[in-house]
């Protein structure tokens, strides 16, 4: 090879380079919007992207170490009343002043059936957020002697990724991730040894999007059940998708079982709007279309109404990903109520009725925001308070207890998932990733 | 003694263990990648989720297997040694590299959710499948290009 040739050698070789670069750099995606800017009945809708490498950023895992505890707002503080649970995802409280918490993460039973797959849950593992759960409900009851130290007790056990708990009369459903399970419930007891007896079977293919939310009518004789999408935008294709997505509704007399609201991704939370007696929800939309899309969602569930999912979102914004296209279901689709930003990941909803925390929090929702894995800078790990007036989202999300990840976004001591309110009118929250259950009360009670 | 007029026949390739190991898994990612243009078409057109994840996998093999035989080619082609190396056998060495560069393209536009790989994926798949096509006619001409031998009594 004579000199000529070795130099042009190396300036193929560096061109080779810089587009390789320039390929995969491409996909670097800063958000432009946080939460606030996102929030509200009409969020402001980048242009959709695609990208070469999903764009991740995933803190590492370190939990919160003696003493430490997420910050409150003004007016607030915050005290666990449980930690070492194995991965807590939902709490509900009993009308004695118990406290059920589900130990729970996902069955594992997905499929690795993309190369994708392997890496993407190796980085997201980082976080603590793949860790395993318990699959058992524990109660944690409050001793009597005024020390202000919580009782644990392992209520039921043996059970398969549990999520949603709902007491109706004296029997207490558990949404295990495959069936509602009915178990018989004593005032007062601390442990449940009865089997439980299927009261109906849930979508169990694949779970993707593993948990089961929960709500009864208020009159006791139906259950809501928010099942979540098997896949981002129907990549695992549309035949697993039957029956996700949805809110069902099952009857508790029959357990026979009808979709009540479609096309909502990942609908966690389900609540009654105590004014309206309105069904709300809180859901997880789309991924790997910028940082900016899609914003994630606080949103009445209107009965018989298709809200997009996979076809669209938003109302008519068509994503291309879900093929074949469904130009009928498109037309049919109704934008959610209020956005509360892009990749927050709200897992838990509470309007909160009680009278203990300071008047501004009172007949608005509390939402638990797990946090992103696929965007910079990271949203959402927070619990977020959205005011409502006449029944409808009055003012963007604040956040109300934070400090879940570092000020540098590197390291995670938890994240907020399920919420709950204490009959004494507490606001408590799992955290999943510090193992803890934390409850927020008024400065000074 | 009579000077022969008959070529010199003398080994072009340093290793024989090197040398076949190439020619064993030198083949594989040709296949492989031939694999994914096909099953691109066909998720293109069914939109049949089966062949998207089933190019990933194909794309994604394809380039492991690629590894080897292109460390022993660079190798062959650019560090100096008594065995010369033809222009085809550079010009095979691009076209592969430039076929691998695309392929590694193609296996994250692959790891893109259901159809938002379509139509990139086939336009790269076609793209590796071209050149690693041109390369292998280069190499099949590169049977039949003068060497210039080494003759070391000359040395």
């Amino acid at each position: 090879m004579n000199r000529s040739s070795k130099h042009n050698t190396h300036a193929w070789v560096s061109v080779v380079a810089l587009a390789l670069a320039a390929a995969l750099g491409g996909c670097n995606d800063h958000a432009k919007y946080d939460a606030a800017h996102q929030a509200g009945a009409n969020p402001p809708l980048p242009d959709a992207r695609n990208f070469f490498t999903p764009p991740m950023q995933v803190p590492k895992y370190v939990g919160w170490r003696n003493g430490e505890a997420p910050k409150v707002a003004n007016g607030l503080k915050v005290e666990k009343i449980a930690s070492g649970l194995v991965h807590p995802r939902q709490v509900y409280a009993l009308p004695n002043g118990d406290v059920l918490v589900a130990e729970s993460n996902s069955p594992n039973e997905e499929p690795v059936t993309t190369p994708k797959q392997l890496i993407a849950g190796l980085i997201e593992g980082r976080s603590g957020k793949k860790a395993k759960g318990a699959n058992r409900i524990t109660l944690l009851r409050k001793r009597g002697d005024g020390s202000g130290e919580w009782d644990r007790f392992v209520f039921i056990d043996h059970l398969h990724s549990p999520f949603g708990m709902q007491l109706v009369g004296d029997t207490l459903y558990v949404a295990d991730t495959d069936a509602i399970l009915k178990f018989p419930y004593q005032t007062g007891e601390t442990h449940i040894s009865a089997r439980g007896v299927e009261l109906t079977d849930l979508p169990d293919t694949i779970n993707h999007h593993w948990t089961k939310s929960l709500l009864a009518s208020p009159d006791g004789k139906k259950l809501y059940v928010g099942v979540g999408s098997n896949s981002n935008v129907g990549e695992n294709g549309l035949d697993v998708e039957y029956r996700r997505a949805n809110v069902l509704e099952v009857d508790i007399a029959t357990g026979g079982s009808r979709i009540y609201a479609a096309g909502i991704r990942n609908p966690t939370g389900l609540q009654w709007e105590p004014k309206t007696g309105q069904l709300w929800a809180v859901a997880n939309e789309r991924d790997e279309i910028g940082a900016d899309l899609v914003p994630d969602y606080l949103t009445s569930v209107k009965e018989g109404a298709f809200y997009g999912w996979p076809y669209s979102y938003y109302g008519q914004h068509v994503d291309r990903r879900a093929q074949p296209q469904r130009p009928d279901l498109v037309a049919k689709a109704i934008p959610p109520d209020y956005a509360i930003g892009s990749h927050v990941a709200p897992l838990g909803l509470l309007f909160y009725t009680g009278n203990n925390l300071p008047a501004q929090y009172r007949g608005g929702a509390f939402i638990g925001e797990h946090g992103s894995w696929d965007r910079s800078p990271l949203s959402g790990y927070v619990v977020a308070y959205v005011p409502f007036e006449n029944g409808k989202p009055a003012g963007a999300p604040q956040p109300v207890v934070t400090g879940f990840v570092s000020d540098d976004q590197k390291q995670i001591y938890g994240a907020p998932v399920g919420l709950a309110q204490g009959q004494d009118g507490a606001l408590l929250i799992a955290d999943d990733v510090g193992n803890a259950v934390w409850r927020v009360t008024k400065a000074g009670d | 003694m009579t000077p022969t007029t008959a070529p010199v026949r003398a080994p072009t390739y340093r290793s024989r263990f090197a040398t076949a190991v190439f020619d064993v898994l030198n083949p594989v990612p040709y296949g492989l990648f031939v694999g994914t243009l096909i099953f691109d078409i066909l998720y293109a057109i069914t939109r049949n989720v089966f062949w998207g994840k089933g190019a990933a996998w194909l794309v994604t093999t394809g380039l492991l297997f690629a590894i080897i035989p292109r460390v022993i080619n660079l190798c062959h082609v650019w560090i100096p040694s008594r065995y010369p190396v033809t222009s085809l056998e550079r010009l095979d060495f691009w076209l592969n590299l430039f076929g691998i560069v695309a392929a590694i393209v193609n296996a994250f536009v692959h790891s893109r959710d259901a159809y938002a790989m379509v139509p990139l994926n086939v336009v790269l798949s076609t793209i590796t499948v071209a050149l690693l096509s041109i390369a292998q006619i280069v190499h099949a001409l590169d049977k039949f290009a003068l060497r210039e031998v080494p003759r070391e009594q000359v040395q």
